[in-house]
């Protein structure tokens, strides 16, 4: 999703150190998922700088992008010693491009299981990065497809995978395909027991 | 998100945008024109005191109360309107999996508590919900993403309805 005013990577709880090398892992992740995409399509993928929000849960929700917008993800819930989700937003009309692009009818059956198919094919790549990155075997769960408003989602599955009064993080990174309408997005949601883990991999944990 | 707006401007909407899990509770005096709109997010305030107050369902009442008798409301006459708690995955790591059915569950507990009645709710399902409360008309419409906007309530008589109740589309 766009960055929204006011949200530039504010932090409540975690060292600017932290918030850099959750981006890192966070753009290695989407770049190796990028490169899955690009030879998918055969066309150049752009990789935007990603953003690592760390924010109450409400405020979290509001800064992934509008409420209102209808979005097809793909949620790929990730069990062991790092729980997280790590979700593929397609918004509505760059869902439709990608369907072109692949040379399906968007909105059909077949439309949504390629978007479907996609998303696990690049959250698989995503999620397999941050293994080899952290040293972590990450077990990924079947995924889920749904295409509802982007607010609901988000807010639905934070207020699972963070707890009461705690800081939600979310690691948000864009990818454009050249030349088209064409543009996605990752978020990775750790619980709050999931960061820690991160941060401790990365070597750069709390003392 | 977690927010909470109180009105009585005739001209004026309260909107819940994107609820999934999260209620919209709205709670008018229809005779005196006076309503209010608390999003909430989760059931229980226990661990977070310092959380806007429309976010948790315990807290959210009682201030939607003082926002609306802030405005003229008469505590009587107050009605209530719910709409959300969706359950829109099958999975979650943590607790997500019936956030939704216990935030509906906390919200009835708390209304019940503050001894005011549910006009009308669209609760449950799986599907994300935007929450309109029109002021001046004093009714309450429901859209889900990419469905037509539909009258919950108006006022005229307690609408309880489910889900697959609903044509959205």
């Amino acid at each position: 999703m766009p960055p929204q005013e006011g949200d530039s990577n504010v932090s409540t709880d975690y060292t600017e150190l932290q918030l850099d090398a959750l981006r890192e892992l966070a753009n290695i992740g989407s770049g190796t998922a990028a490169t899955a995409l690009a030879s998918m399509l055969g066309r150049e993928v752009e990789l935007a700088v990603p953003r690592a929000l760390a924010l109450p849960l409400a405020d979290a929700v509001d800064a992934v992008g509008p409420a209102d917008a209808t979005v097809s993800t793909v949620v790929l819930p990730i069990v062991g010693e790092i729980e997280a989700l790590v979700l593929l937003l397609f918004p509505a009309a760059d869902a439709a491009t990608l369907c072109d692009l692949l040379g399906v009818e968007p909105g059909s059956e077949v439309g949504d299981s390629a978007i479907g198919e996609i998303g696990n094919i690049l959250g698989t790549s995503y999620i397999n990065a941050l293994a080899s990155m952290t040293g972590v075997a990450l077990e990924p769960k079947p995924p889920h497809v749904v295409c509802d408003m982007l607010g609901a989602i988000v807010a639905s599955l934070l207020t699972g995978t963070v707890g009461d009064g705690e800081t939600a993080l979310v690691l948000d990174s864009e990818l454009d395909v050249a030349d088209a309408a064409c543009s996605l997005s990752f978020l990775l949601l750790p619980t709050s027991g999931g960061v820690a883990e991160l941060l401790g991999r990365l070597g750069v944990g709390s003392a | 998100m977690g927010e909470l707006a109180a009105s009585a401007s005739p001209e004026e909407e309260l909107l819940s945008i994107g609820l999934g899990s999260c209620i919209g509770v709205a709670l008018v005096d229809r005779p005196r024109g006076v309503a209010a709109l608390a999003h909430v997010m989760l059931p229980d305030a226990a661990a977070d005191r310092d959380a806007p107050a429309g976010k948790y369902a315990d807290r959210a009442v009682p201030a939607l109360v003082d926002e609306v008798e802030r405005l003229g409301a008469r505590r009587v006459r107050l009605e209530a309107v719910l709409v959300g708690g969706a359950q829109m995955f099958d999975v979650g790591v943590g607790s997500a999996l019936d956030i939704g059915a216990r935030n509906a569950a906390a919200v009835r507990a708390a209304l019940e508590r503050a001894r005011i009645p549910v006009r009308a709710e669209e609760v449950g399902g799986r599907r994300g919900r935007t929450m309109r409360l029109h002021v001046g008309a004093m009714t309450v419409t429901v859209k889900e993403a990419g469905g037509r906007e539909v009258e919950l309530w108006n006022g005229s008589s307690s609408t309880r309805r489910g889900p697959a109740e609903v044509a959205h589309r």
